[in-house]
């Protein structure tokens, strides 16, 4: 890491306030929180309604979640960004896509008995949409680009159900919850370096895994050569650990999801069980 | 009806109660049914007093309403009673008991769901406990403070003259889905409300002001039109910012509460509504109140609040508002009418615990919660505190919300942290991010023994501040009322 200039990344936050409906600032704190742990630097531009920035400046892009409403909104002015946001995801600038920012990188989002809504069709996936929500605790199995087996877990609250196409491959397979549309078993799209779910919220502090994977593939763009950034300082994480265990019990409770708490037991996470909080002194 | 009368002994006890009165031999079935559950639903409550469970503030109206699930109705029927629906996301509690002091100084009887009991089952409990045997409800005004979701089932039963919006926030999204379909449930009891009745709404709140326009009933807006408090902008956890009408971005001469203020929309012209109930004057008094002057078509009042905080003057506004609606505003008694209210149990609450001083609040949304950290922090000294947020069917499941708080601006002022409730892993994180020492914190899962332990970590004479979801603020209470620091609620 013998660079003259402090290490750093270019974080872009889409519609931070269009679309920010339950917390979802956390994923940002998140990031920036760990990288300045390491002493990375990070400068974040927020990119609002009516401004086209050139997306292949970024390293990391965030897009989160609206109501249908303020979807609407945001899809009539995504239409304007979609060519130079296109582009940075082909040549490989990092997106996390939320809820409704996961639904506008598809090819559409059809609520029933309205318009239709268009995507900027990134993700080779559509949505329909249904007449309950998906509203709950939900858990994830992530192995992605083969690097292991991770879990994710957070709340999901949507209407939408999203069929994924063969252009991109699930984020994870559901252990609890509902995922992309409560009957194939998948949540949430990966395709290049865009990284799109239905957790919606501050997904990034309860899985820091996936925060330190985001930081990973923005500085891997960011200095297209440098091998040894992957590896990142590791970082004090017991609180982490915790929140992401209390959640996953939240997910996999046994009122009425025993079949979870039975998938989990052959997924082999139960060990997170034993993880109890003690009160520190 | 022996099935009605089940095996219970408390229901044989008013059965018999019944037959006494000899009242059973004449009534149909129907009105045998009515009859047995008022006077069952009496007897739950005195026994819930008796036996110190809760006040019975809304179990009567579930034991009333699985004996006759219209109850409700039929004590509305036959009570000649003026009906007035508090609701909207917050300061629905404190807007209610101005609204009832208001009315009492002006010498209208007043009988209300005063603990917070605003489900189905509170509403029902109030209306019971206050009617006679034959269902007639003797106050002049039945004063309903109603969940916002709840309004879907409580205006049907209860047909309110008035209805009074306070704002809406974004609360608890996991239970009414979204900030609009929640708006369209108080649209459409907005929209049943006769052509004598009034709608009191927030002007100063885009999208409670835009509600249900074409409504046959009165509109009377309340808001803010003071130069010397609020800001310029909006601060993050601003809810509606966008104009309800076309989307484009509101602009805001004045801000004084998150996205309550005095707004316009460049596009397409849509502006706060003229006033009617309008705050000109708000001044901090010594005694860390609120001064506050409001131009009514009453006439001017001058009121004196002794609660700290803006949103106060919101509920304020919001009461007087409601109170001229109902005929019942004199401004003359007006004045002094609210100077003995002390805080509704749990809205920074100030309690005596054991040589020690705690200030209770309830925190459960973005909007309550930094309305709360406003207050705290411009009190002087270094902060104790003692977060506590637990998932129940009350509080909801999902705390994404607590990172929309501006917690960011307590930390640097905490001296001491303790985290309880059943989601304190998930608050605790929250404070990580918001830049607490991990060495600092206490998680204590308990609540009693996270009391007693962020009790023992202060200094005589510092406050410990507990910030709480509903759930885990009652329960601190139920501990401190046991340890003699705090009275019943319900008899508050």
């Amino acid at each position: 890491m013998e660079h003259a200039a402090p290490i750093s990344i270019r974080i872009c936050h889409l519609y931070p306030r269009l679309l920010s409906v339950a917390g979802d600032r956390g994923n940002l704190f998140a990031l920036t929180r760990r990288c300045a742990w390491r002493g990375i630097q990070s400068s974040v531009v927020e990119a609002d309604l009516g401004e086209v920035p050139d997306f292949t400046e970024f390293d990391l892009i965030l897009m989160h979640g609206g109501q249908d409403c303020e979807m609407r909104v945001a899809a009539r002015d995504l239409a304007m960004k979609a060519g130079p946001l296109h582009e940075a995801i082909e040549t490989g600038s990092v997106v996390l896509a939320v809820c409704a920012g996961y639904q506008l990188l598809g090819k559409y989002y059809a609520p029933a008995g309205v318009p239709p809504i268009t995507g900027i069709g990134v993700l080779d996936a559509v949505t329909e949409g249904g007449s309950t929500r998906f509203m709950g605790h939900i858990a994830v199995a992530c192995d992605l680009d083969g690097g292991g087996q991770h879990r994710l877990v957070g709340f999901e609250n949507h209407s939408g159900r999203t069929y994924l196409g063969p252009g991109v491959d699930p984020l994870g397979q559901v252990i609890a919850g509902s995922g992309n549309n409560g009957q194939d078993g998948t949540e949430g799209a990966r395709y290049r370096e865009v990284y799109a779910t239905y957790l919606h919220g501050p997904l990034l502090p309860k899985n820091p895994w996936l925060t330190d994977q985001l930081i990973s593939a923005a500085l891997r763009h960011h200095y297209r050569d440098v091998g040894q950034l992957d590896l990142l300082a590791p970082l004090e994480d017991q609180m982490e650990a915790e929140a992401h265990t209390a959640a996953l019990r939240l997910a996999c409770r046994p009122t009425g999801r025993w079949w979870a708490a039975i998938a989990a037991r052959r997924l082999n996470l139960t060990d997170a069980r034993s993880h109890e909080t003690v009160p520190s002194p | 009806m022996g099935k009605v009368a089940g095996p219970g002994s408390d229901q044989e006890g008013a059965a018999q109660a019944v037959m006494d009165r000899g009242l059973a031999q004449a009534l149909s079935a129907d009105r045998v049914r009515f009859t047995l559950a008022l006077a069952a639903a009496k007897g739950a409550g005195a026994a819930g007093r008796l036996l110190n469970i809760g006040g019975g503030t809304s179990f009567p109206g579930t034991v009333a309403r699985r004996i006759d699930p219209l109850v409700l109705r039929k004590v509305i029927a036959a009570s000649t009673v003026g009906k007035a629906a508090i609701t909207g996301s917050n300061g629905k509690t404190t807007t209610c008991r101005m609204l009832a002091a208001l009315a009492q100084a002006a010498g209208v009887s007043v009988a209300q769901n005063r603990s917070g009991s605003n489900l189905l089952q509170g509403v029902t409990s109030v209306a019971v406990r206050e009617a006679d045997l034959r269902g007639k409800m003797g106050a002049r005004l039945l004063l309903l403070e109603v969940d916002e979701a709840t309004m879907r089932q409580v205006a049907p039963e209860v047909a309110p003259d008035m209805i009074l919006i306070t704002n809406i926030f974004r609360d608890q999204l996991d239970r009414f889905g979204e900030l609009y379909a929640m708006a369209r449930v108080l649209e459409a009891s907005v929209e049943a409300l006769p052509a004598r009745g009034s709608v009191v709404l927030n002007g100063d709140d885009p999208l409670v002001a835009s509600l249900a326009p074409q409504a046959a009933a009165r509109r009377l807006y309340f808001g803010l039109c003071a130069e010397d408090v609020g800001t310029e902008t909006p601060e993050h956890a601003a809810d509606t910012i966008r104009c309800v009408r076309c989307q484009h971005p509101l602009t805001y001469h004045r801000v004084y509460a998150s996205h309550l203020g005095d707004y316009e929309c460049r596009a397409c012209g849509t502006r706060r509504p003229d006033l009617d109930i309008a705050v000109t004057r708000v001044q901090e008094s010594p005694d860390g109140g609120t001064d506050m002057t409001v131009e009514t078509p009453a006439g001017t009042v001058r009121l004196h609040v002794p609660l700290p905080g803006l949103h106060n003057v919101y509920n304020a506004a919001a009461a007087l508002g409601g109170t001229f609606a109902l005929g019942a505003l004199e401004p003359g008694s007006a004045q002094s009418a609210l100077a003995s209210l002390r805080p509704a149990f749990g809205r920074l609450e100030e309690i005596k615990a054991g040589g020690r001083k705690a200030i209770l609040s309830c925190v459960k949304n973005p909007a309550s919660y930094n309305a709360t950290l406003r207050v705290i922090l411009q009190r002087p000294g270094r902060k104790h505190l003692l977060a506590a947020h637990s998932n129940t069917a009350v509080d909801g499941e999902d705390f994404a919300w607590l990172w929309d708080v501006d917690l960011e601006r307590l930390v640097p002022k905490l001296e001491s942290l303790v985290i309880s409730g059943t989601r304190a892993e998930e608050v605790a994180l929250r404070m990580k991010y918001a830049g607490a020492d991990r060495a600092g914190m206490w998680l204590i899962p308990g609540c009693r023994a996270a009391l007693d332990a962020a009790l023992a970590r202060i200094p005589p004479g510092e406050p410990l501040y507990i910030l709480a979801g509903y759930t885990p603020m009652r329960e601190f209470r139920r501990i401190m009322q046991k340890r003699g620091w705090v009275p019943p609620f319900w008899e508050e």
